[in-house]
């Protein structure tokens, strides 16, 4: 049963961002629905006041600006997956897409509603952390940028505030030389929630040294995580088997997964040092 | 590689319309949404009901105050086991029989002061709108006093369990002795033991439990249902305390059924607020009460210890299986006798024992679900068949050619099977299709194939005294119409039975309409369940057809003056066979009948073989109709360091006797396979401490359409089935083969098998790195 609220209709940005201000705390954005309908229907959320953004075109471009793609907070996973600059330049973002899941809540959910719902097991985290995006949070008093890496807190929480939308996600096209990887284990082929996922970047020299290496794992602790002792495991030296091996076991190390309904924590814990190995031995391929 | 055997040189008679893949009767209507399903309809001054369940698996029911609930706006009633004192919910065989296997564990409809397991019903609510019936439910209290419940069979039957009713938890127990066991083992050269278990699966129907009722000017009560059971009017007419003839159930189209329509769902409660209410009253379950409130299929435990020669032939076999009853009987006695009686699989044993138990507690309740225990069975004995093979060195095909049951052999409780089995013929068939093993793409996959024989019986136990009843008619226009009870899961039921009368009476099948699923203007088919329509049913509506085409070619005998066997009915006309083109339409002739006084419809009763009650300590004689055979096969890519599995191939081969509508059966046979693919993959219900863990469908995995291969269908036409033309049955063999097929596949690859489904990722990779199963239970 869908509880009773109100629900408001802006026709621009900075009016949906006044509505939200002004009824701070009680409000909440309302984008694709995929997570917050169903939360409404359990009774998880009950909040007094919906903002519907679905419709504000505003909020939902792909575009580059110079060395950086831009995507706006209300793009829709199936945006992501028809982009030709997301497939170009973001093939990892393009595969969370693709295993992102069915194509019914695809074509509602959003980039920036998979980000503020703050699920560790979200797609879309880990092959962004990996290319140090941004995000950029807008409220009526103006707009603020953030590492996703410091926005992430931790089981359903991050840094935005009642009265905050998350009106872009930024970062810079990887340089020559880099390559990322992405890979989601699930238990079926479609329509799934992550058991593990994995997102690689690693960025090589002509002579096959590894100068960048970002590393990151969804579904194996409270929110998505970089491992950051693998990364610095890898920059600076080349891509061995030996060092990807001992940067996986130091990923597998840097997660703290849960036992559940769909897998045990030592099953998440190896299958995340087989992914991070498998994926980084692919990404030194590419590069 | 493998060559397909040869068939049987069969002759079947040419028909014109059976068995050609004709559009269903049904299509259209489904296909434009014309089709009001149960959940669909409304009526005007409609309440809207909700039922308030137990969230304690075990536990006396110290307080319960539905006070607030009553005063709330909007609520018209609420009803708890007080208003309805003694009322149960018959929860043994449903439709004409009623035989008890226990006294006193039949279900209260509302629990009273003891509730056995979470989700079970306490109280009623109808109110004016479905948010107040909802809002009524948050209002009710209720104190709980737990009790100590029992979750695992194995602890169950231990003295001193809890006992979940009186006297103890043995809900049935089944036994066959024949030949000598200990002999047989004795002449064995090895003797092969595995445990096998299989998990709590739900149905996961498209179409959730629905309904609405009404009390009419006549005081009968009025049930529009999805049911597969439409006699049940019976028993809701027991447990609401009204004569059989003041039920009237009115089935719907199913949106699927698979046996958890088979058993009373929301029937009782919708009559119940009926009757207190005098309005319509509707009950639409949602996804995750649905989950809650119907039966599960039974987890099992099956051991099997196989002694065999090095050639592969079975001396002896020893088999015991102990089910989870959950918390209430329901159809877990004949659940049993079916796997126990499939226990061996299609293969000659002539030195047997088999015990089997099957216990309550406090789980969700378990009971029909396709396949009815000899799909668990099937589980284990072709893992069982396997692993014998490997022991012995052997192919896995011969050694299960050497033991394949022949027509005229006995089978476990020494029935002869008298129709075609075609079980090398359907096996190497799929073989030969499966091919060559596919290159793996990378070195962390490995390729497997497997494959199941299986066989599965259709029409219900011979002891029940199974009858259907049809009525077939031809309109003054010369088009037709059926009166059948049989209830449509959306298998093709009342099509096949369109296309029966299209064939014998010439009626085109677009001038056929049936009217079907109603306890009260439709005679009645018996239960969809059994995989028994078609034999049943078909036989009832061949039988009233071939009556009428006897007066129709009796009359038109005169008017040709010509014998009766030189005529013939097609197209919508009856024409002299050695010259088509002297015609006449059937309306003409209809008119004619018409005029003579004569009979255009007939009520025909179709009867299944009779048979006595087999002694349950040692099952001997009869106790199905009929068998179907068959092999299903698949190829399967297990990545190695995640455990995943995906499905490269899936084939499979049935002898359907005769397909009706080859495009049903080969849609039957894809639906089945699906089904069959989930179990052995991903399907499980979890329980703990007798709470679902997965109460929604994010949590219950079944296949997509990304998970399953397409199904390529071989449908064989031994033409010697008990059923209309020569058919078997498909329904419920579709799925049999499939999981233990996909679990060979998956042992081949990996070299070392798991022991229990479903074949997680988590229970691959630990299968992969040779740790130990925690449940599994190799010897």
């Amino acid at each position: 049963m869908l509880p009773e609220f109100d629900l408001l209709q802006p026709r621009s940005l900075p009016e949906a961002l006044e509505m939200l201000s002004a009824q701070r705390g009680g409000a909440l954005p309302l984008a694709g629905g995929t997570n917050l309908v169903v939360d409404l229907r359990s009774g998880r959320r009950r909040p007094s006041l919906l903002v519907d953004i679905s419709h504000l075109d505003e909020l939902c471009a792909i575009r580059r600006e110079g060395d950086r793609l831009v995507v706006g907070g209300g793009a829709t996973i199936a945006q992501i997956l028809d982009e030709p600059l997301i497939a170009e330049y973001a093939p990892s973002v393009r595969e969370a897409a693709r295993v992102f899941a069915n194509p019914l809540v695809r074509n509602r959910a959003t980039v920036g509603g998979n980000l503020v719902d703050g699920s560790p097991a979200a797609n879309m985290p880990p092959p962004l952390l990996v290319l140090d995006a941004e995000v950029e949070l807008s409220s009526r008093d103006g707009r603020r940028t953030m590492p996703l890496d410091d926005f992430l807190r931790g089981v359903r929480q991050t840094a935005r505030r009642p009265d905050e939308l998350l009106t872009a996600v930024r970062w810079a096209i990887p340089a020559p030389g880099s390559a990322t990887a992405f890979y989601k284990v699930g238990l079926r082929k479609s329509d799934a929630i992550a058991v593990v996922a994995v997102a690689v970047l690693v960025e090589q020299d002509a002579a096959g040294v590894c100068r960048k290496a970002r590393i990151a794992l969804g579904s194996v602790a409270p929110r998505v995580i970089r491992a950051r002792e693998a990364e610095s495991a890898l920059e600076g030296y080349p891509l061995t088997e030996e060092r990807v091996a001992e940067a996986a076991r130091l990923a597998a190390a840097a997660t703290s997964p849960i036992s559940d309904i769909r897998a045990s924590a030592a099953y998440r814990r190896q299958v995340s040092e087989s992914l991070v190995r498998r994926l980084l031995l692919a990404a030194r391929e590419q590069g | 590689m493998y060559t397909a055997k040869p068939l049987p040189e069969v002759n079947l008679p040419p028909l014109r319309v059976v068995g050609k893949p004709l559009r269903r009767v049904d299509a259209l209507g489904k296909t434009t949404g014309a089709l009001v399903y149960a959940g669909d309809f409304s009526m005007p001054n409609m309440l809207h009901a909700k039922v308030f369940r137990s969230t304690q698996a075990s536990a006396r029911i110290r307080r319960l105050d539905v006070s607030r609930a009553r005063a709330l706006e909007g609520v018209v009633c609420v009803l708890t086991a007080d208003d309805l004192p003694d009322a149960k919910l018959v929860t043994d065989m449903p439709g004409q029989t009623g035989q008890k296997q226990r006294k006193g564990s039949d279900a209260p409809v509302l629990a009273a002061d003891r509730v056995r397991f979470a989700g079970e019903p306490i109280a009623l609510v109808a109110a004016e709108t479905l948010e107040q019936a909802e809002r009524a439910l948050e209002l009710i209290e209720v104190e709980y006093e737990p009790l100590p419940g029992v979750f695992d069979p194995l602890e169950a039957m231990k003295p001193g369990a809890p006992v979940v009713y009186e006297p103890d938890n043995i809900v049935a127990r089944w036994k066959i002795r024949k030949g000598d066991v200990e002999a047989g083992f004795a002449v064995a050269d090895e003797i092969v033991e595995n445990t096998f278990r299989v998990p709590f699966v739900d149905h996961a129907y498209l179409e959730p439990e629905a309904g609405v009722a009404w009390v009419d000017g006549r005081g009968v009560i009025n049930i529009r249902v999805c049911t597969q059971v439409v006699e049940h009017f019976r028993s809701i007419a027991r447990a609401v305390g009204v004569p059989h003839n003041k039920i009237h159930v009115q089935g719907t189209m199913l949106g699927g059924g698979f046996g958890g329509k088979e058993d009373i769902t929301v029937e009782i409660f919708l009559a119940l607020l009926a009757k207190h209410t005098r309005r319509p009253v509707k009950l639409v379950y949602t996804r995750e009460e649905s989950i809650q409130a119907h039966s599960k299929r039974h987890p099992f435990i099956i051991t099997h210890r196989t002694g065999v020669k090095r050639n592969g032939r079975i001396t002896a076999a020893e088999i015991t299986m102990v089910s989870d009853a959950g918390a209430y009987p329901y159809l877990s006695p004949y659940v049993l006798l079916y796997a126990t009686i499939a226990s061996t699989g299609p293969y000659r044993v002539d030195n047997l024992k088999v015990d089997s138990v099957s216990v309550a507690t406090n789980n969700p309740f378990t009971s029909a679900f396709r396949g009815f225990g000899a799909a668990q069975a099937a589980v284990a004995y072709e893992q069982q068949m396997d692993e014998i093979a490997k022991r012995l060195g052997l192919d896995r095909l011969e050694v299960r050619r050497v033991n394949y049951l022949k027509t005229g052999d006995r089978n476990t409780t020494g029935q002869v099977i008298r129709s075609a089995a075609w079980l090398e013929e359907t096996a190497t068939r799929v073989l030969e299709a499966l091919g060559e093993k596919s290159e793996p793409p990378n070195e962390h996959v490995r390729i497997g194939q497997g494959f199941a024989s299986y066989w599965q019986s259709y029409g219900r136990i011979t002891w029940f005294h199974d009858t259907s009843r049809a009525w077939v008619g031809l309109e003054l226009d010369g088009s037709a119409v059926i009166r059948c009870g049989v209830p449509d899961l959306g298998a093709g039921q009342v099509n096949s039975l369109c296309q029966i009368t299209a064939e014998v009476l010439g009626v085109p099948l677009e001038e056929i309409t049936i009217y079907s699923t109603d306890s009260a203007l439709t005679p009645l088919a018996g239960t969809s369940t059994a995989t028994r329509q078609l034999y049943m049913s078909g036989n009832a509506v061949y039988m009233a057809a071939s009556n009428v085409r006897r007066v129709l070619l009796d009359r038109a005998s005169k008017y040709f003056e010509e014998e009766p066997e030189n005529l013939d009915l097609a197209d919508g006309k009856v024409f002299v066979k050695s010259d088509p083109e002297n015609a006449l339409p059937l309306a003409e002739l209809a008119g004619m009948c018409a005029a003579d006084g004569l009979p255009l419809s007939n009520l025909a009763l179709f009867r299944a073989p009779f048979t006595a009650k087999l002694d349950p300590e040692n099952l001997r004689g009869d106790v199905f109709p009929d068998f179907t055979f068959g092999a299903h096969g698949v190829e399967v890519a297990v990545d190695t360091e995640t455990g995943e599995v995906t499905l490269l191939k899936s084939v499979a081969c049935h002898d359907v006797g005769r397909a009706i509508n080859r495009a049903a059966v080969v849609g039957q046979i894809q639906g089945g396979s699906a089904q069959g693919i989930g179990y052995a993959l991903m399907e499980e219900v979890q329980v703990k401490e007798g709470i679902i863990q997965t109460p929604s469908l994010s949590e219950y995995l079944i296949p997509t359409a990304l998970d399953l291969p397409i199904t390529q269908a071989f449908v064989l036409e031994s033409g010697t089935g008990m059923g209309p033309f020569g058919a078997k049955g498909i329904g419920e063999p579709s799925l049999t083969p499939a999981a233990p097929a996909v679990a060979n596949a998956v042992a081949d690859a990996l070299g070392v098998r798991i022991h229990s489904l479903p074949l997680t990722p988590e229970k691959v990779l630990a299968a992969v790195r040779g740790a130990s199963e925690p449940e599994s239970g190799e010897n």
